[in-house]
């Protein structure tokens, strides 16, 4: 695993986004990042079986978009989106709010590693070895809403470090993208406010795809077929390579990962929305 | 008066000398015939009398014994006219003792000497033993085919009989025939839209990969399957004389054809006709006369399911076993497996337009006939739709010899490693990248492929590597294979 390095504002490859904090902080990395625009995945920690499959298909439909996507390392919401991401072909940032060596909690060590040995990197302003205290979260929000170019929450109760990123976001001008939920659901009053108060609702995986679309521009690698191309009524398999306007391999090899993306299943000779 | 030939019996597609031996004795005339022969054989007895008589030779008008050795070895066809003849000459000193000759060829009432089935296993023994063979000059250039073979070729029993009076050793021996190319396959060309089916017949073709297509009636499954012979890789001339050994032992004939042979039994077809067996002397079946070529089995679900599980022993091993009170043969049969079926009884589950009409318990039986080890055997499993109206009138599809070009090379990439994908196990070489490993983890992770379908997947990438002339398996190899794979049981 390579040692940690210092990035600070005058390096190159400090990221953009924290130019537009008072005061872009001196960065601790291990890993490594390219400038793909990147996407907060946030949540909390105390989410439901659904929040979580839906974080996870989040991080790994922005990752196969090309995007990167940022999050904290958290239990819950956070490492959903982190282990959704590396299923992808994008990359994975964790922001921690303990020193970059100190992994907590615990039970993500695995998903830590897993970031470090694939495509991603892992970040903190404290030096090595500072212990997870509470009080530094809030700040570790600051960075992750100020990385990224947009933030989604996936689900928030009524207080909680999700709702202050989206804060932080919004002041820092970034667009905030909220999945609603039940208006009785815990993990959904906060999503839901944020909602009542403006924010931008993600009613899916390609509502999500094609909102930042417009906010961010074209991914790296548009996702092809998502959405209104493949009716409920489903289209022939042999009728994609006309339609995408490519050959049968390629046609062949993009069904294969909206299948695995979850977004179409087979149905005889027929490819439908799932 | 006492002489001999040297003649060829195919035991399981291998040939063995059969000694020819003639006695011409001082009794009343008459023609006794030993050692086993079948009805072809012993109808020699007039085909001999008749030939001989056309080719203006006396016949002799004494006791005439033949007797064919080895005595258990089971011998059948016609091959045997020429040399029971030629022995018969030779016993009564017409022509010279040839014993030191291997002899193949049937005869024809006017003298005629016609290609028999065994004119390779006479090349094969004459260069084994280091004898010439005298086949039919309709055949000879398929015994010369065989390297260290030395043939000498025939039209008729008189020019037989002077060939032999000359002495072969004043005569040079035939040279090898050109291979020919077989009957020419329909062409891919002929075939609109259908472009995912098309693709996977080219993968198919270039890993040699057992395929399943299933669809609608109508949809183009046959049309589609019989068009594979055009795009195999020729056989070397090698590959053809193993086949056609297989053929002859069957009692068929079949040139040094390059094309791979396809063979297409009908459902109806016996487990005897299918993997071999009969009774009496065991002959190969379908799964041997497609050695080296192409099984097709159409209305799959139609074949009776004892018949289709005869067939596990060959699609896993490359030979049939046959067991007969006394011995045992091995018939070579690697094949590549091809079948169609339709999805449903009503042939319409999974169509566009039209609804199935069978009752999910009725569908769940009619796919349930073929088992799961059989269908286990399919590295592709692909659904042939329909083709629209709007595709008919729409442009041909590419030609056969192109998509060729594109099988050879990746199948020259295979050999190079030493295998065709079809027997590849997954992931021993080490070529796939880190990003195509991941995205078969992410397939299995999401239940999109099952840990089989995986290894399937993944034997069927690394052709869809070859083709494009990749050394690695990437991602998008691997994402076309599972594009390509299609379930049978849980759609």
């Amino acid at each position: 695993m390579s040692e940690h390095r210092k990035v600070g504002p005058e390096d190159e490859d400090y990221p953009v986004g924290l130019y537009d904090l008072e005061d872009p902080p001196i960065l601790y990395v291990r890993g490594e990042t390219t400038a793909a625009p990147a996407v907060a995945v946030v949540g909390t920690r105390r989410s439901t079986r659904y929040g979580m499959s839906l974080a996870m298909a989040f991080g790994n439909a922005l990752s196969d978009a090309g995007w990167t996507t940022v999050s904290g390392l958290a239990r819950g919401i956070d490492a959903a989106a982190h282990r959704g991401t590396l299923r992808g072909s994008g990359e994975a940032v964790a922001v921690l709010g303990s020193g970059v060596d100190v992994i907590y909690p615990v039970e993500n060590a695995d998903l830590y590693r897993s970031i470090l040995d694939g495509r991603g990197a892992v970040m903190s302003e404290y030096p090595p070895g500072t212990r997870p205290d509470r009080w530094r979260f809030p700040a570790r929000n600051r960075i992750i809403a100020a990385i990224a170019s947009a933030v989604v929450v996936v689900e928030a109760g009524e207080r909680g470090g999700a709702l202050i990123t989206a804060r932080l976001a919004a002041e820092l001008g970034r667009p905030v993208l909220v999945v609603p939920g039940d208006v009785d659901r815990p993990a959904s009053i906060g999503c839901n406010r944020l909602i009542r108060d403006g924010a931008h609702p993600v009613l899916g995986v390609d509502d999500l795809i094609a909102e930042l679309d417009l906010i961010l521009g074209a991914p790296p690698h548009p996702p092809m077929g998502i959405g209104p191309q493949i009716p409920p009524t489903g289209v022939a398999i042999d009728d994609l390579p006309a339609i995408w306007g490519c050959s049968p391999a390629d046609a062949l090899a993009r069904l294969a990962r909206m299948e695995i993306a979850g977004q179409v299943r087979r149905a005889g000779d027929l490819v439908v929305p799932s | 008066m006492y002489a001999a030939a040297t003649s060829v019996a195919l035991v399981g597609g291998e040939a063995r000398p059969v000694r020819v031996e003639a006695h011409v004795g001082r009794q009343n005339e008459a023609f006794k015939l030993s050692g086993l022969p079948d009805t072809a054989v012993r109808e020699a007895k007039d085909r001999v009398r008749a030939a001989v008589a056309s080719a203006g030779i006396r016949f002799p008008n004494r006791t005439v014994t033949v007797n064919l050795a080895p005595a258990d070895l089971p011998k059948g066809g016609t091959d045997y006219d020429l040399p029971i003849a030629l022995g018969i000459l030779a016993a009564s000193r017409e022509i010279p003792d040839l014993r030191h000759a291997v002899v193949v060829g049937e005869l024809a009432l006017d003298g005629e000497v016609r290609p028999g089935s065994n004119a390779f296993g006479a090349g094969v023994l004459s260069a084994r033993e280091n004898l010439p063979c005298v086949v039919a000059t309709a055949a000879v250039g398929e015994a010369a085919s065989i390297p260290g073979s030395r043939a000498y070729g025939v039209a008729s029993l008189a020019e037989a009989v002077d060939l032999l009076r000359g002495g072969l050793e004043n005569v040079e021996p035939a040279r090898p025939g050109p291979p020919v190319p077989g009957p020419d396959a329909p062409d891919l060309a002929d075939i609109k839209g259908q472009t995912v089916a098309r693709r996977a017949l080219e993968v198919a073709a270039a890993g040699g990969h057992h395929l399943l297509l299933h669809g609608p009636p109508g949809s183009g499954k046959t049309m589609l399957a019989h068009r594979i012979a055009g795009i195999l890789p020729p056989l070397s001339v090698s590959e053809s004389v193993d086949t056609a050994m297989l053929w002859a032992a069957a009692g068929r004939r079949r040139g040094l054809e390059t094309t791979p042979p396809f063979r297409s039994p009908h459902h109806t077809a016996s487990k005897a006709a299918l993997v071999g067996g009969g009774s009496g002397n065991p002959v190969p079946g379908e799964a041997s006369l497609a050695h080296r070529g192409v099984l097709f089995l159409d209305e799959l679900a139609e074949f009776p399911r004892s018949h289709l599980d005869t067939l596990r022993q060959p699609l896993e091993e490359g030979v049939v076993s046959v067991a007969r009170r006394g011995m045992s043969l091995d018939f070579p049969a690697s094949f590549q497996l091809l079948a169609a079926t339709n999805p449903c009884p009503c042939g319409f589950f999974g169509d566009r337009r039209r609804p199935c009409d069978c009752r999910p318990a009725v569908r769940g039986r009619y796919r349930a006939r073929i088992s799961g080890p059989l269908l286990d055997r399919f590295d592709l499993i692909v659904h042939v739709g329909r083709v629209e109206e709007h595709e008919y009138s729409g442009p041909l599809g590419e030609a056969s010899s192109h998509v060729m070009v594109r099988v050879e090379t990746a199948r020259e990439a295979q050999l190079e490693r030493g295998q065709i994908n079809r027997h590849l196990v997954p992931g021993r070489d080490g070529l796939e990248s880190e990003a195509a490993r991941r995205l078969v983890a992410a397939a299995v992770g999401r239940a999109v492929l099952t840990a089989r379908g995986a290894d399937r997947v993944r034997r069927v990438a690394r052709t869809i590597a070859d083709l494009e002339g990749s050394a690695q398996v990437d991602e998008e190899h691997v994402a076309e294979a599972i594009g390509l794979r299609g379930e049978w049981r849980d759609e």
